[in-house]
Formats: C-alpha cells, structure tokens, sequence
C-alpha cells in the first residue's frame, strides 16, 4: 500500500511525502505519546494542581485553590524542609564535580592495555549492580542508624595523631565523601569509556609523532574531545542524585506524602525541588556549551 | 641537533627508561587497586560479614577473615525472606519491564531519529523532561491514579508504562535509541523502501536486527535499574505476595533496627537468631542473580555502550 501512496506522491508536490512522513512518523510515537500523556502529563499536571490547592475529597480528588499557601507552608513553617533542602544543594553542587573528576580519570586508566582489564571493569561496575536501591543506601549508613556498615575508607590512626583532631575531621569528611561519590559513579565510568573509545586513534599518533607528551595530549586531545560526553554526564549526575534513594530530601518528600499524608504540601515540595534540579541543569549546559566540542556531524 | 648527543641520550635511558617505565605501571596498578579496593568494600564488607558467625561478630579483633566461615546464615536469610517466592516476582517484574522497554523505546528512538515530523523538537524536549523529572514529583498522582484502576498490589504499575515508553529511566533509553539509529546510514532504509517495504517492516526487519548494541545496553540497565528499585514497588505494593525482593529488605532492616541497637539480636525470632550476618547474606543473595546476569554479559554490555553510539552526541 505504501509503494502505490509513495507512487502518487511523487507526481504530487514535496509537501505530500512530508505529510506522509510525518503522519508515518506518528505511528511509531503511538505507543509513546499514549504513555507520555497518561504515565506523565497527566500526573504532571495534577501534581501542579495539588501543589496550588487543598484536597476537598479524595473520591476523584476535589480541590480548592488556595494560591500559594503550600509553598508558605513549605519554606515558613516547615522545620525540616529549608535545611534538607540547603544540604542537598549543598552536596550536589559538591559531588557533581568529584563525581566528573574521579570517573574520567578512572576511565582513563582502564582504557589503557593492561593486565585484569575485565576485572576492574566489573570492578568499578559493581556498584551500578548492587544498587541504586535499598542495599546502598543501608551500606551507606544513610538509614536507621544501628545496624549499617560505617561508610568507606579510616584516615590512619598514625596519620591521625600527627595531623590533629580538626585537620583529620575535613579529610575524613573528604574521604567519606569520595567513597559516596565513587560508589555512584559506575554508569559515568561507563559513559567516559565508551567516549574514550571513540576518540580517532590517529589524533594520538599524529600528536605522538610531533613530540606530544601523554600530559599535553591529555589536555589537547582528549579533553576537548570528550566535552559532549562530560556535558552529558553532568546532567546524568545532576538528575541521579537528585532523585536518589539515598537522599534526604527525597526520602522526607516521601514521608511528607505517605506517612504525615499532607499531599499538597509533599507536591509543592517536589515542584521547588524539581525546579531547582532543572535550573541546575540547565545552568550547566548554558555553562559548558561554549566549550563543548561539535564535529559538525549532527544535523 | 648532534647525532651524538641523541646517541647519548638514547644509550642513557635505556637503563633508566626501563627503570621509570616499571616505577610507572607499578604506581599505575597500584591506583587501580586502591581504587578498585573502594569501589569493592562495601561488597566485599557484606561477603565477609554474610559468612561470620556470632562469635565474631562479637569479636572486634575480627574484621576481614571470619574464624570460620559459616553458610548457615545464608540458610537462614534464604528461609526467612523467602527467597524462593519472591525471586520469581523480580523475574517476572524484571523480565517484562526490559522487555516493554526494549520494544518501545526503540520504536519511539527509532521515529525521533529517522523522522522528520512537525512538533518534533517540542516532541523531543518532552522526552529530555521525562530524563529530568524525577518519579518523586509526581508518585502521588501516579498512586492516586492506579488506586483508582484497581492497579495497586499487582505488577501492572511497574509493568504497563515500560511498554509506553515510560516507566524506570525511559526518557534515557529513548535517548540512547535516538542516538544509535542518528548515526546509521540512511541508504539501507531507502533501498528498502524503493523496494516496497513499509515503514514498520523497515523497522522489524533492517532496523531493530542491526540495533543490537544499543538493546544489550538498554536489556542489562533496565534489568539493574528495574531489579534495584524498591521506591516504586515500595509505594504500589504492600501485599506480601506481590513483594519483590529489595522490598523485602527493608522489612528485615526493621527488625534488626527496633531491637536496641546491639551488634547481635539475641532474640529469638520464629526460633531463628537475628543478626547483622544473617541481614548481609540476605542482601548479598538479593543481588546475586543480576550480579550473575551481569558477569556473562559483561564483556558484550561494555562493546555495547562503545558501539551505541551515546557518545557520539
């Protein structure tokens, strides 16, 4: 059917194929677009609803539209949710970094020839595996305190005396902080290997041969030409945090909703917390597009 | 410059050279150790810990190699949070979801990438709101929503949406979709379509076979990510017959907790001793399937995100 309809437009002008495109186009968005609208806008948009009114009746969720007063509620009555809020901010726009440095340069390392290549890749991995879920944020020492592994690595006990009480707090804080960031990093490591992976080797080779150290051509060559990937990553990272288990902000978001049930309060909640993740994102794309690299290839 | 000087320098370092090149790889391996050592210690911790016995976990002067390595608190872990019941639920759940998600992001990757279509950029920055949007914003809506269906206490919730495209990370795997069929030439598709081949064939037929990087990729993370997941089934399921496993660990974390907080729960629970062993073998047998899944697939899951072309944005 499609030959003839394809046959008869050619006799017609451009505008026919394109319709035709588009409307085949939306064949294949069927399944997505009924998704999008029933999975997502819809909640999205009783979400805002609720985050504006108060709940009259649950039986078909009856609201009346009181403006503001949740978002009031929120940040001037609300003990907990500023200071939760402010600590989340606080580690994100700490870890985001952390968390670019250390997966680029751990997969800069596993992308060299090496001896237990497909170990360490598993190795750095395995985190992803054990989870974005429960079992993390237990191991984390993030839940009920008692019964959980204390987190990461201990600042020597030699290191410590010389070093002194205070001193040995912000390393152990760094140090604590690191093996957080570490462990959630599996799927940038991943990321930044595949990116490495596609760099032309040829760069390398005509750099090597000009007399390049590993240094400049780190700097020179394969910074600028992953920049698209560390974009991508920082937004990946951005989002993974904050909508992960292990945070508190989500977990009192959580509470807000199915424990205290003050649902008008918990969606205005999430809506200031989400709008802050997207400015946050879009921030740094604004940020970094100066600098990202475009081969030109993309239409 | 002096042939002779380059002569010097090249018989100088021969010696040296192989000097630094050794003292170089072994600082290289041993960063990698280090590193890998982080990345591995809380596995390694839970491992160790799952194969304790009571007597040292009372021990302080045991940390890493237990007196003896027991497996009876796997025994017990697997008895207790009926392991064998609820594996099938994650199978099943697991299974299906990576399945909607293969077969319905691609689809939608597939139009996004190969399609030219009106509202399309607008269509696409939908696709990058369902990245950013985190499920928290809107879970109430969303429970509301199935309550109302009668959907609550079922897999339906975790199940249908993968297949619209939707569900845990779907905005990402369309994402990853989109950017595998962008970099594909278009010759194939046109050569099949002079031929007379219709759009969903050219899809099924040319397209999805050449797409298998991406499905490898999309399968294993949407496994990991679907398995790992307890904030969703958490809110939509409460019935203890439709629990899936990391479900089933907070339950046990519970326990242990609201006991005062002792290393070891002297309490006897249906006659079993409660101890943070028996709760590290249960995590540890929690993951043990995907950790197996992921072990064969390894090699292929990393050639896959390589030749996905994600990177390639």
């Amino acid at each position: 059917m499609s030959v003839k309809a394809s046959a008869a437009g050619k006799g017609r002008r451009r505008m026919g194929i394109d319709k035709k495109r588009s409307l085949e186009a939306y064949i294949f968005l069927i399944p997505w677009l009924i998704g999008i609208c029933v999975f997502f806008a819809y909640p999205i948009f009783t979400s805002v609803r609720l985050s504006f009114s108060k709940i009259v009746s649950f039986k078909g969720l009856v609201t009346a539209w009181v403006g503001l007063e949740n978002y009031e509620y929120i940040f001037f009555f609300d003990i907990n949710f500023v200071p939760t809020f402010l600590q989340v901010v606080y580690d994100t726009l700490l870890n985001t970094p952390l968390c670019m440095v250390f997966s680029l340069v751990i997969a800069i390392l596993i992308n060299r020839k090496m001896v237990g290549r497909a170990f360490f890749r598993t190795a750095f991995f395995i985190p992803v595996l054990l989870g974005s879920g429960y079992i993390m944020k237990q191991l984390l020492g993030m839940g009920a305190d008692g019964a959980t592994i204390t987190t990461g690595i201990m600042v020597p006990k030699l290191i410590s005396d010389l070093l002194g009480v205070s001193i040995t707090g912000v390393v152990q804080g760094f140090l604590d902080r690191i093996t957080v960031v570490l462990w959630k990093s599996g799927v940038q490591i991943v990321l930044f290997l595949a990116g490495l992976q596609g760099i032309s080797g040829s760069l390398y080779e005509a750099a090597k041969v000009d007399g390049a150290t590993e240094w400049e051509m780190f700097w020179k060559i394969t910074l600028p030409m992953i920049t698209p990937i560390i974009l991508m990553n920082v937004v990946y990272t951005i989002v993974a945090f904050f909508t992960d288990g292990t945070n508190p902000m989500v977990d009192y978001i959580y509470k807000m909703n199915f424990t205290n049930q003050m649902y008008e309060n918990a969606a205005a909640m999430s809506w200031v917390y989400f709008v802050f993740a997207l400015l946050l994102c879009g921030a740094a794309i604004l940020l970094m597009r100066r600098y990202v690299y475009d081969s030109g290839a993309k239409n | 410059m002096d042939k002779a000087l380059i002569k010097k320098n090249g018989r100088k370092s021969k010696a040296s050279r192989f000097a630094r090149t050794f003292v170089i790889r072994l600082g290289f391996y041993f960063l990698l150790m280090a590193l890998s050592f982080i990345f591995l210690y809380p596995f390694i911790t839970m491992i160790v810990k799952s194969l304790m016995t009571d007597d040292d976990l009372y021990n302080i002067t045991v940390k890493w190699l237990p007196s003896q390595a027991t497996w009876s608190n796997y025994d017990i872990a697997f008895r207790r949070m009926r392991f064998r019941a609820y594996v099938w639920n994650n199978v099943i759940v697991c299974g299906a979801a990576t399945v909607g998600h293969a077969l319905s992001c691609s689809l939608t990757g597939y139009a996004f990438a190969r399609y030219k279509f009106r509202l399309k950029n607008a269509l696409f920055a939908l696709v990058i709101l369902m990245m950013i949007v985190p499920v928290q914003v809107i879970i109430f809506p969303l429970y509301k929503q199935y309550s109302d269906w009668g959907w609550l206490n079922s897999f339906l919730p975790l199940i249908v949406p993968t297949f619209f495209g939707m569900g845990l990370n779907g905005g990402f795997f369309i994402f990853l979709f989109r950017q595998f069929f962008m970099g594909l030439p278009y010759e194939m598709e046109e050569a099949a379509r002079v031929d007379g081949c219709g759009p969903l064939r050219i899809y099924a037929r040319i397209m999805l076979p050449m797409a298998q990087a991406p499905l490898l990729v999309c399968g294993v993370l949407s496994l990991v990510w679907h398995w790992n997941d307890y904030f969703e089934p958490g809110v939509y399921i409460t019935a203890p017959a439709y629990r899936m496993l990391p479900s089933v660990l907070p339950n046990l974390y519970a326990l242990l907790n609201q006991e005062n907080h002792t290393m070891i729960q002297m309490n006897e629970l249906e006659g079993i001793v409660f101890n943070e062993a028996m709760l590290m073998a249960a995590t540890f047998l929690c993951i043990i399937p995907i950790l197996i899944a992921y072990l064969f697939l390894q090699r292929r899951f990393m050639e896959g995100v390589e030749r996905s072309g994600l990177t390639g944005m």
